[in-house]
């Protein structure tokens, strides 16, 4: 019980203290936005005969005709309020269009870090099990070669192989068959909705979609996770209660996956903690290659279009995701390990 | 990916050559890699005597044709030699990401290191900074820098070095911090070593091995960055030659069939970021044997 | 979204056809019917059919072919960001959007221009309106609308219905305003209701371009009664409301709009707009957002879309080459690309200095190699007996001579040349950045030093505004594409879309007459000098119109190309 409250009371100064971080980060966004050379109310005053009048009126509409730091505290008043403002480039508030990408980039994020600790545990331990072999090595170059095929190239060529070449993969335009239909907003993530309804077609449907940009983004970010596997597993392989285990004779399977996979896996959970956010913020590319309609490709948008209140919201909503996925690790960890509680 | 594995390395040794020369013939992969990188600088550095064609010179009479004995790599859409333009590259690649991890590496050490020394305020202020910089999504931080200072080499640079900064800031911090009272700084303190000189003189030479080896993970990232960056349009300017930029340019003719003009530059970006990943992993190996034991 | 109108016109089916009753539902509800429409279980029914849906496969295969046959699919690039047209930074996907959704007055019909179907400026007819008529001193045009048109939720379309929606084009601050005032229409208090379906425009001058405007995508009538329930004394025209609800008597109703994603119409079956007594071709439209333009050329050749129209040169031009598909290639009449020159800032304020650049450009090359041959050449003319025509743009007799182009810089007083920089958007990177590299080699040979600057459409757009760009590539389009409305619009006054920044007196003064020129000879005339002026002043060279590359299954029929450049769908039907 009172290790619970520890971890709780933890968590909530952690909360806290991250929150002078959030404001930087909200701050130095909107400043680095007002610094962009585009002006966004000429950019959408875009009609054939929109002249400085609309020009005027767009400004105003956007509060862009006061003084800077009037527009920063007016600003930072309305996102305590929950007002991330309207985006330009959608006509909808920034809010409801991230509410509604959210699901989709984290669905996408999420699979990819799964696929990706689902091929990287394997080979880390593999590679640990026997240090200096050929099996090291190539499980070495491997991950090495994932991460060094930038995103939208590899993306880019798995869809020419898998759906123009061989026609294995579904057409590569988003969440969906646009010929299904979406499963109902329960929770936003197509996997989960498609399984509370028992729509398993569509939930076939739905991870086939899955399948290429998930791997893309797997195999960019296989390399961290299975180098830290194995660096963990070499640790512990070494600790004296594996020694333990083995001079007692039991079985070899019975040692890697019960005592030391076990031990092995908190600095694996940490990495994929940081792998996880990087991530999120990481995969504008593939969200863009896979036509994704997740948030990343949105900011891409809004920012290449100077439509401020999109890139904002983007970059707090990430700073938040940041801060809750170490928070999240954090209490995994004190969860496992009760001795990192006591500080 | 700017992700680091475990807490570092000790400071090296005096047997590190010997050890180094032994992790080389053990570990062929890291020798292959490192032999691959000093190809590549060599490559940079000869680039303008190695292409055989000027590199932006157009000729529109032959654009877009295959692979052939003139033109080994091909032609791009305005007849440029693709081979010639993919060596002239290698010069700029290796340029932007040496300076850009170099830039993050000094400014890193330096504030880190004093940051770790001094603690107190200025430690909690560059603290704060630092949190900010990594809540940030970095690509999308790069992007904004670009597009707010122009898309010049020298902003690519920047950009690249400022979401770089905050690893090379916290490792020297806590190195730094770790070692402030060990026995030979409190030694030199004790001789009349100034502050300045205590940081400088013992306690960076005994963090910068450990930071150097994130330098080489770093460096293939950082041409991955620009790639990245040319992909969305915020790379060098046109017409200078950049991977990225061929490779973003090439990717538009994949469904056409012009298979080339993806292709080798593909494989020159690959190969750079493979051998100088390999080649940090190995490094680390070199200066941290604990972790291969 | 409001189902079809019950029985309207007294001929359509009360309810939709069974058939598309059952997709509809289907797209609602999550049955195991539902689940047989899905394209992936198609494909895989050898597997997982055959227990699941033995009995029915035929007839679900079948209906799931047939409501694919019936259905457009159309792939672009940009995204719909709303649905109503007037709303700023509308996108030209949401255009066409609103032209399938809304009805307007007029519409615009279609010639042939080549091989290919273009919409028609001088042919205006009845959309909503069942005629009109001119007053014999073109001051004044009356309407009268069909008896039997009907808005989506079943009302009947009034006269009062097109007076709020004129209202709120000239008076809600949008950007149909500036668009009307092209045409005279500028005030309320120029539309009258004569009767219910009876209704009157009156023009202070007798403006040629009145009666195009009302056929423009700004000129939407919307159903009032349905509108003014969400208006506020904040908002009075209901634009907050109009962006998500699309309340017209159009074609097509909208069934699914995400912003960004995707737009799902469905056909309105009492519509018959356009073809006497016939709906719209396709049942169900899907307007969907795909950013690489690589996927959409994939997707369109492996038959999973249907048409696309914003496809790089190179891919038009292999997909043409394999034959498969139809590819209709119209040169953008109405669009032009410019390279332009700040005739304010030295050194091109100086006229030598312009016509040198135009005498140095590669202009062969850029045609073929950036833009792969894909439009109509603006360069390269002789001007012989007749020339230049009276229409805007005419091809110039420009031409690469670098000896002419050195000739003409000393004269400048510039014999070793300037340094400069040469702009373009990022959006047109595809065939800007190649054009951009052959200029600056180009002119490197007559000692013009040229920086290449790619900007995001935002910074060049500002810049533009701000005149701050030396010398830049750009493209132009009109809607309504007279002569007079080009140099209007494009070279008079101090506004973005004055490139140049031209302040010239014979321009401004021919333009302005010939717009209110009644006379056909006459307007050529002006039409003539306008064009002669153009070459003279040298303010930016058009060098080519783009074609609109339309690449559809072969099954696509009905095609044409029109003025917001984009596919009305009304056109299209499967064969």
């Amino acid at each position: 019980m009172s290790a619970v409250s520890g971890i709780a009371r933890r968590a909530g100064r952690r909360l806290l203290s991250s929150l002078p971080a959030l404001l930087g980060v909200l701050v130095l966004t909107f400043l680095l936005m007002r610094v962009l050379p585009g002006d966004p109310a000429v950019f959408f005053a875009s009609g054939p005969n929109a002249g400085q009048a609309e020009i005027e009126a767009i400004r105003h509409q956007m509060g862009l005709d006061r003084p800077v730091p009037e527009q920063l505290v007016r600003y930072l008043g309305d996102v305590a309020t929950g007002n991330l403002g309207r985006s330009m480039t959608t006509g909808q508030p920034v809010l409801a269009d991230l509410r509604q990408r959210l699901p989709a980039s984290l669905e996408l994020t999420v699979t990819a870090l799964v696929l990706a600790l689902a091929l990287a545990l394997p080979l880390g331990i593999a590679a640990a099990l026997r240090p200096g072999s050929a099996v090291d090595h190539a499980v070495r170059f491997l991950c090495a070669l994932g991460v060094c095929v930038p995103t939208f190239v590899s993306g880019l060529l798995l869809i020419y192989v898998f759906y123009y070449l061989l026609g294995l993969a579904p057409d590569p335009t988003g969440r969906i068959d646009v010929f299904a239909s979406s499963p109902p907003d329960i929770t936003g993530f197509y996997l989960v909705d498609f399984l509370l309804v028992g729509d398993l077609e569509g939930w076939r449907t739905a991870a086939g979609q899955l399948v290429l940009p998930a791997l893309t983004m797997a195999l960019f970010v296989l390399a961290p996770l299975a180098r830290i596997t194995r660096a963990s597993m070499l640790a512990v392989l070494g600790a004296d209660f594996v020694r333990t285990a083995r001079s007692l004779g039991l079985p070899r399977r019975r040692i890697v996956v019960t005592y030391a996979l076990r031990n092995a896996i908190l600095p694996v959970l940490t990495i994929a903690g940081i792998v996880f956010s990087t991530m999120l913020g990481a995969n504008v590319l593939v969200e863009k290659v896979f036509s994704w309609p997740g948030v990343a490709s949105y900011a891409l948008d809004a920012l290449l279009s100077s439509d401020y209140a999109p890139v904002q919201g983007f970059v707090l909503l990430m700073a938040s995701l940041f801060v809750l996925v170490n928070l999240t690790v954090d209490v995994l960890y004190g969860l496992a390990d009760p001795r990192i509680s006591v500080e | 990916m700017n992700v680091l594995s475990q807490p570092l390395a000790r400071p090296a040794r005096p047997s590190t050559l010997r050890h180094a020369a032994f992790v080389l013939r053990h570990n062929p992969v890291t020798a292959l890699a490192a032999a691959g990188a000093a190809g590549l600088c060599l490559v940079a550095l000869l680039s303008p005597w190695l292409v055989p064609y000027d590199p932006v010179a157009s000729d529109v009479s032959v654009a877009l044709q295959a692979p052939s004995a003139a033109h080994w790599a091909g032609t791009d859409q305005l007849g440029r030699d693709v081979l010639s333009r993919i060596i002239a590259a290698t010069r700029l690649d290796l340029a932007i990401a040496l300076s850009a991890v170099g830039l993050s590496f000094a400014a890193g050490a330096v504030v880190g290191a004093l940051c770790g020394y001094a603690g107190g305020r200025l430690d909690r202020v560059v603290g704060r900074v630092v949190d900010v910089l990594m809540a940030f999504p970095l690509f999308v931080l790069a992007m904004a820098l670009v597009a707010a200072l122009g898309n010049r080499v020298e902003n690519i640079v920047v950009a690249t070095a400022i979401i770089n900064l905050p690893f090379y800031v916290r490792f020297a911090r806590a190195e730094v911090n770790v070692r402030r009272d060990a026995g030979y700084v409190e030694a030199a303190r004790a001789g009349g070593e100034g502050h300045v000189g205590v940081v400088l003189r013992f306690l960076l030479p005994n963090v910068l091995p450990a930071m150097a080896v994130q330098i080489s993970l770093n460096l293939g990232w950082a041409i991955l960055n620009a790639a990245g960056l040319s992909f969305i349009g915020l790379g060098v300017r046109p017409p200078t030659p950049e991977w990225g930029i061929l490779v973003a340019e090439g990717a538009r003719f994949i469904t056409t069939g012009k298979w080339w003009l993806v292709a080798f530059p593909g494989l020159a970006l690959m190969l750079a970021v493979l051998c100088f990943n390999l080649l940090g992993d190995g490094l680390r190996d070199i200066l941290d044997p604990r972790m291969r034991t | 979204m409001a189902r079809a109108p019950a029985g309207g016109r007294g001929r359509g089916p009360p309810s939709p056809s069974p058939l598309e009753c059952d997709l509809l539902d289907l797209r609602r509800d999550h049955t195991q019917e539902g689940i047989g429409v899905t394209k992936t279980s198609i494909q895989a029914r050898g597997l997982a059919a055959a227990a699941l849906l033995a009995a029915s496969l035929g007839t679900v295969g079948a209906a799931r072919a047939q409501s694919r046959a019936e259905t457009l699919r159309y792939v672009t690039g940009a995204a719909v960001n709303t649905l109503d047209p007037t709303m700023p930074g509308t996108t030209r996907e949401a255009f066409a959007i609103s032209l399938s959704t809304y009805d307007r007055l007029v519409t615009f019909g279609r010639k042939k221009l080549g091989d290919s179907f273009v919409f028609d400026l001088d042919s205006v007819r009845g959309e909503l309106a069942e005629r009109y008529e001119v007053s014999p001193d073109g001051l004044t045009l009356t309407f009268v609308l069909r008896p039997d048109a009907k808005f989506q939720d079943g009302t009947p379309v009034t006269a009062e219905d097109v007076k709020w929606s004129l209202d709120r084009a000239v008076s809600a601050k949008s950007l149909a305003a500036p668009q009307l005032l092209t045409g005279s229409l500028t005030s309320p208090d120029q539309f009258k209701v004569v009767d219910p379906r009876t209704f009157q425009v009156t023009l202070p001058k007798p403006d040629r371009l009145a009666l195009p405007n009302l056929a423009t995508v700004y000129a939407i009538i919307i159903n009032a009664r349905a509108a003014k329930a969400h208006a506020t004394p904040e908002d009075p025209w209901a634009q907050g409301w109009l962006k998500d609800h699309a309340v017209g008597s159009g074609a097509y109703s909208v069934d699914v709009f995400k912003p960004g994603e995707q737009v799902v119409l469905r056909r309105s079956e009492a519509w018959t707009g356009a073809a006497p007594d016939k709906p719209a071709g396709f049942k169900r439209i899907i307007a969907q957002t795909i950013p690489d333009p690589a996927t959409r050329a994939n997707l369109v050749e492996k038959g999973d879309a249907d048409i696309v129209i914003d496809l790089q040169a190179n891919d038009a031009q292999a997909l043409k080459e394999r034959g498969k598909l139809k590819v209709i290639a119209t040169p953008q009449f109405n669009a032009l690309t410019l390279i332009s020159f700040n005739t304010r800032l030295p050194p091109f304020d100086k006229l030598e200095v312009r016509q040198a650049v135009a005498s140095a450009l590669p202009y062969d090359a850029m045609f073929k190699a950036a833009l792969f041959g894909r439009g109509k050449p603006l360069f390269g003319a002789t001007w012989g007996e007749g020339d230049p025509k009276p229409v805007f743009p005419v091809p110039q007799p420009v031409t690469l001579d670098l000896d002419k182009a050195r000739t003409l810089l000393a004269a400048a007083g510039l014999p070793d040349g300037f340094s400069t920089t040469f702009s373009f958007n990022l959006g047109q990177a595809a065939t800007a950045e190649p054009m951009a590299a052959l200029i600056r080699e180009s002119l490197e040979k007559i000692g013009v030093k040229v920086e290449i600057q790619k900007l995001p459409d935002a910074q060049m757009s500002t810049q533009i505004s701000e005149k701050k760009l030396p010398f830049f590539t750009e493209g132009i389009v009109a809607w309504l594409p007279s002569p007079d409305y080009f140099y209007r619009n494009f070279y008079t006054g101090n506004q973005r879309w004055n490139y140049s920044s031209v302040d010239d007196p014979v321009i401004n003064e021919l333009a302005n007459k010939a717009r209110f020129e009644r006379d056909a000879a006459k307007y050529d005339e002006d039409a003539r000098a306008l064009n002669l002026r153009h070459l003279a002043l040298m303010p930016q060279i058009p060098i080519w119109q783009p074609n609109q590359d339309a690449v559809m299954a072969p099954s696509v029929e009905g095609y044409t190309y029109q003025f917001h450049r984009q596919v009305d769908y009304r056109d299209l039907s499967r064969k």
